[in-house]
C-alpha cells in the first residue's frame, strides 16, 4: 500500500469536506439557482404573453388592474422580513435565543401578512373581472404571482419548522445552519418578488 | 485490496445497521443498495418500453396491418418514448452513478443519504403513476413531446396525459433532487487530494449533467405545470383560439428537451472513459479535452433546441442561429472520439463484452452524429423531420450511443456490485447479437424515411414501398429482443452459479476497485488519499509512472514514510453511517398522493382535495420523523452520545 | 463546472456576518430605493419622461436592490467562490432563456410562426 496510502477519518466536529463549505448550504444555493430558472420562465412566459393581451379583444389592461398602493406594502412587507431574517440568523449565531425568537415569529408574521395581503389582492381582482381565463393577463399574472405566493407559503412553513427544531434541540451546534439555509431560500424569495414587483407592477 | 482488509485493527468499524430482508430495501440511505433500486427498477420499465416497442414493430411488420388499432398505437409511441427517456435510460445512468460515484472519489455516501432516499423512491412511484393511466382510460396519446394544443382537454379527453404531466413531474422532482446530491457529493465530499482534475471522468460526465439537469428541469415543470392549468383550470397558454402560443410549448419544451439529450449520453461517454483505458491497458489520451470538451457540450446543448423546431418556420436568422450552433457541438463531439481512438491506438486491448461495446459505442455514435450533422442544416431538416430518417438517428445515439455505453458500463461494474462475473461468453453472444440486430433494426429506417415514410403513423399502404425496409426492421427488432433475453438470462444464472469476483477484475485503475466486491457498506474503512488521477495504477505498476500526468518524484513508498501520516494520532474516529429510516418513502407516499389529487382536483373537486390534504398530512408525518432522524443522525449528536 | 478555485481546509462560518446595524443600513437603503421606484412610477404617469428612460431607470434601481439582498442578507458578497458560481451560471442561464425569448417572440404577434 504504497500509493494510496490513507489519512483517518476527520474528527466529526472538524465536517471537513472538499470545499471547505457545509453540504447543506452549498445543497441550497444550487437549489436557488435552479428555483431561478423556475422563475425565469414563468417571467418569460409573461412577457411573451404581454404584447398579445393587448392586441385581443379581451384585453385587461394591467395598469387599470393593479393597485400601486396595495403592491407597495406588500413589497415592503417581504423587504422588511427579509430585514428580521438576517436579524434572527444574527441573533442565534451569537447565542441570543431570545431575539432569535423575536426576530424569526417576526419573519414568520410578515410572510403570513404577505399572503394574507396576497389573498385579498385575488379575491378584489376577482371581483373586478380578472380571472384565469378572463386574458392572456390574467392567464400568465395568476399562475406567475400565485407560485411566487406559493413559495412564500412553503418559506413560513419552514420557517415554522426550523423554530420549532431549534425549540426542540437547543443546544444542536447546526441550529445557526439550519437558520441560515431556511434563510437563504426566504431572501431568494423576496428576490424574486424584488423582480415581480418591477416587472409586472411598475413597467 | 489492501484498504479494505488492513483497518481492522486501526478503526472501530461501525455498526452495521441494516434491517433485514425488504425492510432493509425500504428503508435504506446507502447509496450503493439505492443505486441497485434504480438499476433494477429502471431496467423493469426499460423492458416495459421495449415490449411496447416491439408491438409497434409487429404493427408495422406488414402493411395494412390491424394488429394494433390506431389509439393503442399512438399510446405505444407515447409511452415508448417516455418510458425509455424518462423511466428508462436516464435512471440506469443514474443507478450507475449513484453506486459508483461515492466509491470513485472516495466517500463514504452521497451528501444527502435521505434525499437520495426521497429520489428513488419519486422515481418508482413517479413511473408507476405513468403506467396507472393504462387502467384508468388509457395511456397518454399525445406523443413523449406533447406538443399542443393535442394535449388540450377537447382532443385529449382522457386522464392520459394528466397522468404524463404528473408522472413526469414526480421523476422530475426526483431528478432535481438527485443532481443537486450529485452536485454537493462531487464538489464537497471527495477523498483529500481527489482534486477536480484528478476525478475519473465518469465523475466528471455525472458533475455537468446534474448542472445540466438543475437548469434544464424547472422549464419543463413549468410548461407541464402551464399545460395542467390550461386542461383544467381554464387558463390559455398553449390555446392559440384565445390568444395562446402552441409553438410556445415547442420552444419551452425543447429548452429541456435538448439538453435532455445531453443528460442521456453523456454519462455514457463518462462510463466509456473509464472502459476504454482499462481495457486498452493505457491512461486516457487527453483527459483535459475529455472533461472539459464534456463541459462545452454541455454549454453548448442550451443554445440549439430550435433545431428541433425548423419546420415550424423560425425565419432565417433564427434557423441560421440554431443551425450554425448545432454543428458547433460537432466539434467538442468530435474531439471526444479522437481521444477515445487515441486511447486505444497502440494500446494492448483486451476485448472482454465491457470493451467491445465501449467499441461498439464509438461507431455506432458516430454514425448517429453524422446523421444528426444532416438534420442540423434547417433545408435539409426540413425534408427529412418527422420523417423514420429521424427515428434512424436517435436511435443510434440513444440505442447505439448511450445503451451500450450503459452495457459497457454494466459488465464492467457488475463485479465491483455483486461479488460474481457475469458469463464473458453468452455476453458476447449478447454482444454480436445485439448489434446485428440493432443495425438491423434501425438502419433499414434511414432508407424507408428517405423513401417518405413518415413516423407516427400506425399502418402503410402496400404500393407505398417501404414494406421491404419495414420488415427487415421488425425481424431486427425481435432478435435485439432476445440479445436481451440472453441479458437477462446470463444476470440471473451470473447471481447464483458466476465466479466469485475479485476486488479488481479488470486491473483497474480508480479507486472503486480498492475495495471488495461488492464493497463492505462503509466503503472505505479508512478514506484514501489520492496522488494522482490513477492511484491503484501508481500503486500496482511504480515504475510504469511515466504516464503519470504528475512526476513521481519523491514519492512516498509507504504510508509510514509519509511526513504527514506519522502525525496521527493513535486514537482514531469511529465511522458515521446515516441510520435506516422510512422518512422518505413516507413523504414520497404523501407526494403521490397529492399528486392523484391534482389530477383529478379539476372534475371532482372536493374529493381530489381531501385526498391532496391526506397526501399532504402524510408528507407532514414524513417531514416531522425526516427532521428527528436527521438530528439524532447528525455528527454532531453522534460525536456527543459515543 | 471548472475553473473555481480549490478551496481545502475549514471554512470559519460567519467571518462575513455584519453588525445588526449595517443590516438595519441596508434595509433603510432598500427602502429608499423602493420608495424612488414607486415615485418614479406615480410621477411618470403624467409622461414626463420617455417610456424608455423609465423603464431602464426602474431596471437599474431594481437591480441594486436585488444585488442588496444577495450580497449582504444572503451573505454572497465574500462568501466561497462555489457559491457563487451555482447560483451566477443558472441566473446567465435564465437570462439567455429571457433574452433570447424576447427575440424569438418579438416580430409577430398571436401565433407564433
Amino acid at each position: 500500500m504504497s500509493e494510496s496510502s490513507m489519512t483517518r477519518p476527520r474528527a466529526a466536529a472538524v465536517h471537513h469536506t472538499s470545499l471547505g463549505v457545509d453540504n447543506r448550504k452549498l445543497g441550497v444555493w444550487a437549489f436557488i439557482g435552479s428555483e431561478t430558472l423556475f422563475f425565469a420562465t414563468l417571467i418569460t412566459t409573461y412577457f411573451v404573453f404581454a404584447p398579445v393581451n393587448r392586441m385581443r379583444p379581451d384585453f385587461q389592461d394591467p395598469r387599470k388592474f393593479l393597485d400601486i398602493e396595495l403592491t407597495t406594502v406588500l413589497a415592503s412587507i417581504l423587504l422588511a422580513s427579509s430585514l428580521t431574517m438576517v436579524l434572527a440568523l444574527s441573533a442565534i449565531k451569537r447565542g441570543d435565543r431570545r431575539w432569535f425568537t423575536t426576530w424569526l415569529l417576526a419573519t414568520v408574521g410578515l410572510g403570513l401578512a404577505f399572503i394574507g395581503g396576497q389573498a385579498y389582492e385575488f379575491n378584489h381582482l376577482y371581483h373586478e373581472g380578472l380571472t384565469l381565463s378572463s386574458s392572456l393577463f390574467g392567464t400568465t399574472f395568476f399562475v406567475l404571482t400565485g407560485f411566487h405566493g406559493t413559495h412564500v407559503a412553503i418559506g413560513v412553513i419552514w420557517l415554522l419548522s426550523v423554530f420549532f427544531k431549534v425549540r426542540a434541540y437547543p443546544d444542536s451546534p447546526e441550529n445557526p445552519m439550519d437558520v441560515e439555509i431556511a434563510g437563504l431560500y426566504w431572501h431568494f424569495v423576496d428576490l424574486v418578488w424584488v423582480a415581480i414587483f418591477v416587472l409586472v407592477y411598475l413597467i | 485490496m489492501a484498504i479494505a482488509e488492513r483497518p481492522a485493527e486501526t478503526v472501530s468499524l461501525p455498526r452495521v445497521n441494516v434491517r433485514p430482508g425488504w425492510a432493509g430495501w425500504l428503508s435504506t440511505t446507502d447509496h450503493k443498495r439505492i443505486g441497485i433500486m434504480y438499476l433494477v427498477s429502471a431496467f423493469v420499465f426499460f423492458l416495459i418500453g421495449g415490449i411496447e416497442a416491439l408491438l409497434m414493430r409487429i404493427q408495422l411488420g406488414t402493411p395494412d396491418n390491424t394488429f394494433l388499432t390506431p389509439d393503442v398505437y399512438n399510446q405505444m409511441f407515447t409511452m415508448h418514448g417516455t418510458t425509455m427517456i424518462f423511466l428508462g435510460l436516464m435512471p440506469l445512468n443514474v443507478g450507475l452513478g449513484n453506486y459508483m460515484v461515492p466509491l470513485m472519489i472516495g466517500a463514504r455516501d452521497m451528501a444527502f443519504p435521505r434525499l437520495n432516499a426521497l429520489s428513488i423512491w419519486l422515481f418508482i412511484f413517479g413511473g408507476l403513476m405513468l403506467y396507472v393511466s393504462f387502467f384508468v382510460g388509457g395511456a397518454p396519446n399525445v406523443g413523449w413531446f406533447a406538443y399542443a394544443p393535442l394535449t388540450q382537454k377537447q382532443f385529449s379527453p382522457t386522464a392520459g396525459v394528466d397522468y404524463w404531466i404528473v408522472g413526469i413531474g414526480l421523476t422530475g422532482v426526483a431528478s432535481i433532487a438527485g443532481a443537486l446530491n450529485f452536485i454537493v457529493t462531487i464538489l464537497n465530499m471527495r477523498a483529500p487530494g481527489m482534486t477536480l482534475n484528478r476525478m475519473p471522468l465518469f465523475v466528471w460526465m455525472q458533475l455537468i449533467v446534474a448542472f445540466i439537469l438543475i437548469f434544464a428541469f424547472p422549464v419543463l415543470t413549468v410548461a407541464t405545470i402551464q399545460l395542467l392549468f390550461d386542461r383544467h383550470f381554464g387558463t390559455r397558454f398553449f390555446l392559440p383560439n384565445l390568444g395562446g402560443d402552441a409553438v410556445l410549448w415547442q420552444h419551452l419544451f425543447w429548452f429541456f428537451g435538448h439538453p435532455e439529450v445531453y443528460i442521456l449520453i453523456l454519462p455514457t461517454m463518462g462510463i466509456i472513459s473509464e472502459v476504454l483505458p482499462t481495457f486498452s491497458r493505457k491512461p486516457i489520451f487527453g483527459y483535459a479535452f475529455v472533461a472539459y470538451s464534456g463541459v462545452a457540450i454541455g454549454f453548448l446543448g442550451f443554445l440549439v433546441w430550435a433545431h428541433h423546431m425548423f419546420a415550424v418556420g423560425l425565419g432565417p436568422l433564427a434557423n441560421a442561429f440554431f443551425g450554425a450552433a448545432s454543428f458547433l457541438i460537432a466539434v467538442p463531439t468530435g474531439v471526444k472520439i479522437f481521444n477515445w481512438l487515441a486511447t486505444m491506438w497502440q494500446g494492448s486491448l483486451n476485448l472482454t463484452t465491457s470493451m467491445l461495446y465501449a467499441i461498439s459505442f464509438i461507431g455506432m455514435f458516430v454514425i448517429g452524429g453524422i446523421s444528426g450533422i444532416t438534420l442540423a442544416s434547417p433545408p435539409i431538416n426540413v425534408q427529412q423531420t418527422d420523417s423514420y430518417y429521424v427515428v434512424a438517428h436517435m436511435h443510434y445515439v440513444l440505442f447505439g450511443g448511450a445503451i451500450q455505453g450503459i452495457f459497457a458500463g454494466i459488465f464492467y461494474w457488475f463485479p465491483k456490485m455483486t461479488g460474481r462475473m457475469l458469463d464473458e461468453r453468452l455476453g458476447k453472444w449478447q454482444f454480436w447479437l445485439m448489434l446485428i440486430s440493432f443495425n438491423l433494426t434501425f438502419f433499414p429506417m434511414h432508407l424507408s424515411g428517405n423513401a417518405g415514410m413518415p413516423r407516427r403513423i400506425y399502418t402503410y399502404e402496400a404500393d407505398m414501398g417501404w414494406g421491404l425496409w419495414n420488415l427487415i426492421s421488425t425481424i431486427g427488432s425481435l432478435l435485439l429482443a432476445v440479445a436481451f433475453l440472453i441479458f437477462l438470462w446470463n444476470v440471473l444464472t451470473s447471481l447464483r452459479r458466476g465466479p466469485i469476483a475479485p476486488a479488481d477484475p479488470w486491473d483497474g485503475a480508480t479507486l472503486e476497485w480498492a475495495v471488495s466486491s461488492p464493497p463492505p457498506v462503509y466503503n472505505f474503512a479508512v478514506t484514501p488519499r489520492v496522488r494522482s488521477r490513477r492511484p491503484l495504477w501508481d500503486e500496482k505498476y511504480p515504475h510504469l509512472v511515466n504516464g503519470s500526468h504528475e512526476a513521481p518524484t519523491a514519492r512516498p513508498r509507504s504510508p509510514l514514510h509519509d511526513g504527514f501520516e506519522r502525525e496521527i494520532p493513535a486514537v482514531m474516529e469511529p465511522i458515521h453511517l446515516p441510520s435506516p429510516t422510512y422518512a422518505p418513502l413516507i413523504v414520497s407516499v404523501g407526494i403521490t398522493i397529492l399528486g392523484f389529487g391534482i389530477i383529478y382536483l379539476g372534475d371532482f373537486g372536493l374529493i381530489a382535495a381531501s385526498a391532496m390534504l391526506v397526501g399532504l398530512l402524510i408528507m407532514a408525518a414524513g417531514i416531522f420523523s425526516w427532521v428527528r432522524i436527521s438530528h439524532i443522525d447528525s455528527p454532531h449528536h453522534a460525536h456527543h452520545g459515543v | 463546472m471548472a475553473g473555481h478555485r480549490e478551496e481545502h481546509g475549514s471554512h470559519v462560518h460567519g467571518e462575513h456576518s455584519h453588525s445588526d446595524r449595517f443590516y438595519w443600513l441596508v434595509a433603510g437603503v432598500l427602502a429608499v430605493v423602493t420608495a424612488l421606484e414607486i415615485g418614479l412610477f406615480i410621477i411618470n404617469e403624467q409622461h414626463l419622461i420617455a417610456k424608455w428612460l423609465e423603464v431602464t431607470l426602474l431596471l437599474i434601481l431594481s437591480t441594486i436592490k436585488g444585488a442588496a439582498v444577495v450580497m449582504f442578507f444572503m451573505h454572497l458578497k465574500g462568501d466561497a467562490g462555489i457559491f457563487k458560481f451555482v447560483f451566477l451560471v443558472p441566473l446567465a442561464f435564465a437570462t439567455t432563456l429571457f433574452l433570447s425569448f424576447m427575440v424569438l417572440f418579438s416580430d409577430h404577434v398571436g401565433i407564433a410562426g
